[in-house]
């Protein structure tokens, strides 16, 4: 794969690059930023203009091609909708946490927020269900259904234990 | 001439100016033949004889026709249209005088020494083809035609140079900025543009200089002197220059700039050096230095702006009664000459780097555009009628390069634009002919 450099006085820059089947991709950057895209069919043929982007769009079109685009999407706390108003939430349980070393029947999840808790994840295993003997610890990821209310007190329960995800 | 008659003219200007580039992209044509026609029409010469029209007798093809005295609720309409009529104000002068510069100070910043060493070997023979081939026949035709060396030397250069801002725009337009010809055509153009600089500094000084080489020499001598400095300026004042367009904001970039360039080349032209001499310098000063790619975005509108007043300047001061049939025909005659040549040389180059026929071509017909050099050519000329030249020879020569400009602007946009139909008969009889000559073909 060869790439093929040359000035282009008061224009800019062009790179020609050999594809695999002989065709030619052509990049002519200009001095102004604007990148103009030819495609050759083959070297001795005609560029065809495929599309011209400005310098900020041709970063970003480089970026991806590279396979180095990555932008972080922020976004709310995960929701997951179970019909009209039951939640199925995900929430880290840290050291920091009441409940952390305390069995589920010692907590007494549901009769102090209404939320139940389905499943918990402990590093590689998934608790599901769990027993009423099951303790909370420190470090696990617990999957609970409430409505949104039960949902939020649950959520003030854990305190500064909290680690929405 | 009273301030709001002056802005009213100047709204004039730049709406004539914005009508012709209309009408230019719906022609499909370059702008500057169409600014120049803008400035010959708006001029004394056209819009103003308007009023003087009314009840006279005008021939057209045998039979003659008393102008009526056109008139709308008491107003002389022909009158009152005569009346927008622009003459080169001071504004329109100066103006077209900073699109000179602006053009020239625009060649320097591109212009770079290092880039043009490293491939020297083919821009420098097929940049010399093209000055030998062309320049020589010029310079030939100009000793016929108008007599005298230095009219012959002016010809010359107007025939020479091709139009730089045409040919790289149609490059563009057609696409063939990406394809093989791109090199050789900016190529040649970069080496056109080189010698057009010393090119300039020599002529004018024997133009402003009154012609005659002995009382050239003290001005040559002081155009050294002047480029010299220049030089000096190139080489050590990049540091310089560098700090002197840090600035903070795009404002502070553009008027440092124009400061320095407008202040450098009035001052070599009140020395009596070419002004876009001057300004091609303090461009290559700029080159060194990394606001380059800064200077040309901030800068191109400017540029762009007063090259357009200089286009159209050049038509305001072209009286179309200069167009004598003699005139015509030595346009006629230079055209038909000059494009082929072009054309010829051009395809030599496109050979030099090794170019098939088809785009070897190519070249040959891009550059067949002629365009603002050589009508900067033609404004020196003028500028030395009575001095260097005689006051007709001058006003002959600029008639000359702006019909001529005119022509092969249009003509070498046209080759380019209908090139995909011409290609393939040219390079038909190209290859008959290999076939049919008894030598092996040289490839």
């Amino acid at each position: 794969m060869t790439i093929y450099e040359s000035d282009l006085p008061g224009v800019g820059k062009k790179f020609e690059v050999e594809l695999d089947d002989g065709e030619r991709l052509v990049i002519v950057t200009h001095n102004t930023g604007k990148r103009e895209v030819y495609l050759k069919a083959n070297p001795d043929a005609d560029g065809d203009k495929l599309f011209e982007v400005s310098d900020q769009l041709a970063r970003k079109i480089g970026t991806i091609l590279e396979g180095a685009y990555f932008q972080p999407v922020e976004t709310e706390q995960v929701e997951t909708m179970l019909g009209d108003d039951t939640f199925l939430e995900w929430y880290g349980v840290t050291g920091e946490s009441d409940i952390a070393g305390e069995s589920l029947a010692d907590a007494r999840i549901r009769e102090r927020t209404g939320v139940s808790i389905v499943a918990i994840q402990r590093g590689d295993n998934l608790i599901s269900p769990p027993t009423p003997e099951t303790t909370i610890d420190a470090g696990d990821t617990l999957v609970v259904i409430g409505d949104r209310e039960d949902c939020a007190q649950f959520e003030e329960l854990l305190g500064g234990g909290t680690e929405s995800e | 001439m009273a301030t709001e008659t002056a802005l009213v003219d100047v709204g004039i200007l730049f709406t004539a100016v914005a009508l012709a580039g209309v009408l230019a992209s719906r022609l499909d044509q370059s702008v500057i033949p169409l600014y120049i026609l803008t400035g010959i029409l708006v001029g004394s010469n056209v819009l103003g004889e308007l009023p003087a029209l009314a009840g006279s007798e005008v021939g057209i093809g045998g039979t003659t026709v008393t102008v009526p005295e056109l008139t709308l609720g008491g107003v002389d309409l022909l009158a009152a249209t005569g009346g927008l009529a622009l003459t080169d104000t001071d504004f329109v002068v100066v103006g077209a005088e900073i699109g000179i510069v602006l053009l020239l100070f625009f060649l320097g910043l591109e212009f770079n020494l290092e880039r043009l060493l490293a491939s020297r070997n083919r821009i420098g023979k097929a940049g010399t083809v093209d000055l030998a081939v062309n320049f020589t026949l010029g310079f030939g035709f100009g000793y016929l035609v108008f007599g005298g060396p230095l009219a012959a030397v002016l010809t010359a250069g107007i025939v020479y140079i091709s139009s730089s801002a045409i040919i790289t725009k149609s490059l563009l337009d057609l696409g063939w900025i990406a394809n093989d010809e791109a090199e050789p055509l900016l190529g040649i153009l970069v080496y056109e543009d080189l010698f057009i600089a010393v090119y300039l500094a020599i002529v004018s000084a024997l133009v402003l200089g009154g012609g005659d080489v002995a009382t050239a020499a003290g001005q040559i001598g002081i155009a050294i002197g002047v480029i010299l400095a220049l030089l000096a300026l190139v080489s050590y004042g990049t540091g310089f220059f560098q700090r002197f367009l840090d600035a903070d904001t795009n404002e502070f970039v553009v008027v440092r700039a124009l400061g320095v360039t407008i202040l450098v080349a009035g001052i070599a032209y009140a020395l009596g050096v070419s002004e876009a001499v001057a300004a091609f310098f303090v461009g290559m000063a700029f080159s060194g230095t990394d606001h380059v790619h800064d200077l040309e975005r901030l800068l191109e509108p400017l540029r762009d702006a007063f090259a357009a007043i200089f286009f159209v300047w050049i038509g305001l001061v072209t009286d179309p009664g200069l167009f004598s049939p003699s005139v015509l025909a030595t346009i006629a005659a230079a055209a038909i000459l000059t494009a082929p040549t072009k054309i010829v040389s051009g395809y030599l180059g496109g050979k030099i780097y090794d170019l098939d026929d088809r785009r070897s071509l190519r070249v040959g017909l891009g550059m067949a555009t002629r365009g603002e050099f050589s009508l900067i050519i033609a404004s020196l000329a003028l500028s030395g009628a009575g001095t260097g030249l005689a006051a007709g020879t001058a006003e002959t020569i600029y008639a000359f390069a702006v019909g001529y400009v005119l022509v092969m602007s249009v003509l070498g946009t046209s080759l380019m634009g209908y090139s995909s139909r011409i290609e393939p008969v040219v390079v038909g009889v190209l290859e008959r002919r290999r076939v049919g000559s008894a030598q092996p073909a040289e490839e």
